[in-house]
């Protein structure tokens, strides 16, 4: 018998953090179709990703059985098992690697993937902290330099209100492309409406993105690391021209004489003029004194550094010279100016929200020291502890254990819904890595790369098949309806966690069912949960939050949690680390892989691995109408193509000491001579010689942290060659 | 009565949301036939280079080439709305007959994959507007750089401009369609 067709509004759950609003279309337990909001402006509209989705539910290579391993790890032939064969395997190789080498030696792994407030991927941390306990991460790919940085300057991480933009004079974004990566539901949007108003724009950045063809009234091409002596030779110009704004120095920070010190080169005996920034930067004098001059004296002014120059080698000191000139420029706490820092705006949501299911405390974390190179004041504890392997780390930490100076020896591996091998720094030591582990589950929905190197894979369901909400980077909340049953005998997370947690003999996981934790977290901030759950969404319409505005307003009485209550342009707690590349000030400090490097010799291409338009990360590589309108392709600036007879279009080898990609090139002037830009999240696809035919950059990418915890995939140098 | 199309060129970000949600809700496969397409332009030379994009499809044009030849009458304009329409019974299929594409300057004949295609255009949502909504392309833009409806609205609303980056407007045709254009400037010595 069939049904009518109805429709539900759905708020999405992907990892670019928009949480936009699909209304999905079902008809006798299949999608239909889909729309997107359709109610209240601002509308939450979906980009091309979401409004993709039907095609990502029912895509051929979703993982609809438990699965164990065959073949090889790695050559992704499984065998169909029963869920209890697939649990009880999970169960018995945790309770053996933890009986033989301790709980340490078995690693969860997880990041950003399902962003649910039930199905998320703490759910399964709570099994193994209850289980006697694993090694957890820290160092997150998107953002952790930017962390490191708030934390030392402002005491908490903030950032900007999109809504806000159009009250700015004039906007610099810094590497920041929201037309392609969304930055909360809607920037794109807000950065025409501001520029329709007669808002003026700088954009900073190696490639003319499709962002600064909407906006850009100037555009600044810059080498790639660079960006921190760029920042300081406008600090310059603003000192010597005696531009800053003096008053909210004084009243609102601490240090900045010590950085004057360094500007001016009582420091260091080099004075950091444009003309100097200009040799590092390619970016010439006049501009940086122009820039500079632009951004002290037209008010207010919204510097916007996104957090992709930030995935630098030393990447910390762009964001921290990034607010030091927010600061100068008195544009802190202002309407139309911003924190030097980029958008988001989550500030106004009653925060009820957040994943509510406790982890219940880590045994292994629970017995660990802090770092050193760890801010004292950090916003969780977690990040800072010894125990805690590094993201980009975790294959050099696999490979060589307590042999090479980490917490313990590493066994096994427990990934949920993160791509790990395909999204972590090169990728071939990923592989020995890999193949060396005692035992591998992997909770996918589709068969990615990592999915491949699995003994054991859980599969899990998306989010329209199970009930859920979702608070994204807007200020709004969304319901997530279950409008199907979850395919094939997939399941949701936490209907994972709840028969793992009983194989391993946990008592008390979870009480409550998902509808009674959807209660007990939405009520709070959405008051009539019954007509949240019917219009599927809560939109918070109140004036865009002004990040920092109470501090500003009445610093007395809202000191920023910092030691000395100010913003931290010195900062103490970084002196006292005495780590000479963890300056206590903001400075440039030249990255490894560098034009500079002897390595250039060889690599002399400089590239950068930004987000591309058709995947969230390595979400939608597999959807075949998203791959249609954006194939993956390597940019290449049209001098560095010719000297080396590549046409638009032709295949060519991109590669380094780390490994080899083969991928079309893109010949073209929308990117500065000498860099190339071979997007993010493309599934790795090797070849029997283990050259990747997927155009996955972190095949190229060194697996290297930054001092302060930064992803440095941005620092990276590679050669390229007709294929 | 005219429906047409509007399309604010200097919103758009090539972002290709238009694109997809018409091959979702016409559920067209993935292949060679789409709808609504989205060019791509690129000019100048590093660094005052230019980029602006064209979100185009069928134009309903007052007077379609595609009408007249079409031998087999598959292709029909409507009275009610002057959306026009193909009757994918009626054609002949790509392998015997391509006479509708080889009249229309703007590509807007579209053939899958399959042998022998039938064609298959963007028919303005005719469904959608008939229940009050924008066809949609037009309601999933997140740039609100499209709109539809009477075409005599849209001039009203948005001015008579037929000119774009990339569009050549045929005064033959006529091409239901008015157009907030990208202007070129440079980069180098600024906008303003």
């Amino acid at each position: 018998m069939t049904t009518a067709e109805k429709a539900y509004y759905v708020g999405t759950d992907m990892n670019c953090g928009g949480a936009c609003l699909l209304k999905v279309h079902v008809k006798d337990g299949v999608i239909t179709r889909l729309e997107t909001d359709d109610g209240d402006e601002p509308q939450l509209r979906n980009c091309l990703r979401c409004r993709a989705y039907r095609q990502r539910v029912y895509a051929p290579d979703r993982l609809l059985y438990p699965m164990k391993r065959v073949g090889e790890r790695g050559e992704g032939k499984f065998k169909r098992i029963s869920w209890d064969e697939a649990l009880e395997t999970v169960a018995s190789q945790y309770k053996r690697v933890k009986e033989t080498y301790g709980p340490a030696a078995a690693i969860y792994l997880t990041t950003g993937g399902d962003i649910g407030q039930v199905h998320n991927t703490r759910t399964a941390v709570r099994v193994f902290c209850l289980a006697g306990g694993c090694t957890l991460m820290w160092g997150v790919a998107s953002n952790e330099g930017w962390m490191f940085a708030c934390q030392a300057t402002y005491g908490y991480p903030v950032g900007n209100d999109h809504r806000d933009l159009p009250n700015s004079k004039l906007v610099i974004l810094w590497g920041m492309n929201p037309a392609v990566i969304i930055d909360g539901c809607g920037t794109a949007y807000h950065l025409a409406l501001a520029r329709e108003k007669g808002t003026k724009f700088i954009v900073v950045d190696p490639r003319y993105t499709d962002t600064a063809a909407l906006v850009a009234d100037r555009w600044v091409p810059i080498r790639p690391g660079t960006d921190a002596a760029a920042m300081i030779a406008m600090a310059y110009v603003m000192i010597t021209e005696d531009l800053y704004d003096k008053a909210f120095i004084d009243k609102y920070t601490v240090g900045f004489d010590k950085f004057k010190e360094y500007v001016l080169g009582q420091e260091d005996g080099m004075p950091k003029t444009p003309k100097w920034a200009e040799a590092i930067t390619g970016v010439p004098a006049q501009t940086i004194v122009e820039i500079a001059r632009e951004y002290a004296t037209i008010k207010p002014a919204a510097l916007l550094p996104s957090k992709g120059p930030g995935r630098t080698a030393f990447g910390e000191q762009y964001h921290r010279a990034a607010f030091t000139l927010a600061a100068m420029t008195g544009n802190i706490g202002k309407s139309g100016g911003s924190a030097g820092s980029e958008i988001t705006q989550r500030g106004e949501i009653p925060f009820a929200m957040g994943q509510a299911m406790k982890t219940g405390g880590n045994p292994v974390d629970a017995g660990s020291p802090m770092r050193k190179d760890a801010l004292p004041t950090p916003i969780s504890k977690g990040p800072g502890l010894v125990a805690r392997l590094h993201n980009s780390e975790i294959w050099d930490a696999i490979l060589k254990g307590k042999a090479g100076g980490y917490y313990s020896d590493y066994k096994m591996v427990y990934i949920a819904n993160c791509n790990y091998l395909n999204q972590y720094p090169n990728v071939n030591k990923a592989i020995k890595a890999m193949k060396s582990l005692e035992f591998i589950a992997v909770q996918e929905q589709f068969m990615t790369p990592t999915a491949k190197f699995a003994d054991i894979i859980l599969p899990t369901c998306t989010f329209l098949e199970r009930n859920d909400a979702v608070w994204g980077a807007g200020p709004h909340v969304a319901y997530q309806p279950k409008v199907i049953e979850p395919l094939g005998e997939s399941r949701s997370h936490l209907a994972i966690c709840d028969e793992l947690a009983a194989k391993l003999g946990i008592v008390g996981y979870n009480d409550k069912t998902d509808e009674q934790w959807l209660e007990q977290i939405m009520k709070p901030c959405v008051g009539d949960f019954e007509k949240f759950k019917e219009t599927g969404v809560k939109k918070y319409y109140q004036a865009p939050t002004i990040p920092f505005k109470k501090e500003i307003e009445d610093i007395e009485n809202s000191p920023f949690p910092t030691p000395s209550g100010k913003i931290e342009i010195f900062s103490q707690q970084i002196a006292d680390m005495n780590n000479p590349l963890i300056p206590p000030i903001p400075k440039y400090i030249e990255t490894w892989e560098s034009r500079n490097d002897p390595l250039a010799r060889k690599y002399p291409i400089q590239l950068t691995s930004t987000h591309p338009k058709r995947r969230s990360h390595s979400q939608f590589d597999n959807i075949p109408w998203l791959r249609e309108v954006d194939p993956q392709v390597i940019w290449l600036n049209t001098k560095d193509a010719k000297a080396r007879g590549i046409k638009d279009g032709d295949l060519v080898k991109v590669f380094n000491q780390r490994g080899e990609v083969i991928i079309q090139a893109k010949v073209t002037e929308r990117i500065m001579p000498g860099v190339a830009d071979l997007p993010e999240g493309a599934w790795y696809n090797p070849d029997k010689a283990g050259v990747d035919h997927g155009g996955c950059a972190n095949v190229l990418t060194i697996d290297k942290r930054s001092p302060g915890g930064a992803f440095t995939s941005n620092s990276c140098l590679v050669q390229v060659e007709k294929a | 009565m005219q429906t047409g199309f509007y399309f604010d060129q200097t919103r758009c970000t090539g972002c290709y949301t238009c694109v997809i949600a018409c091959k979702d809700w016409h559920d067209v496969p993935a292949g060679p036939a789409s709808w609504r397409r989205v060019l791509t332009i690129e000019e100048g030379k590093f660094p005052d280079v230019f980029v602006a994009w064209l979100a185009t499809s069928c134009y309903h044009c007052a007077r379609p080439a595609c009408v007249a030849a079409c031998p087999a009458g598959a292709i029909t304009k409507r009275k009610e709305d002057g959306i026009v329409v193909v009757d994918q019974a009626k054609c002949l299929g790509k392998d015997k007959c391509d006479l509708c594409l080889q009249s229309c300057p703007y590509e807007a004949p579209q053939f899958g994959a399959e042998k022998n295609a039938k064609m298959q255009m963007c028919n303005l949502c005719f469904d959608r507007l008939k229940e009050g909504k924008k066809p949609i392309c037009v309601a999933g833009c997140p740039m609100r750089a499209l709109d539809a409806g009477p075409i005599d609205e849209l001039r009203a609303r948005y001015g008579d401009k037929t000119n774009a980056v990339a569009f050549a407007y045929s005064a033959e045709l006529k091409p239901s369609v008015v157009f907030k254009p990208k202007l070129r400037k440079s980069l180098v010595k600024g906008r303003k």
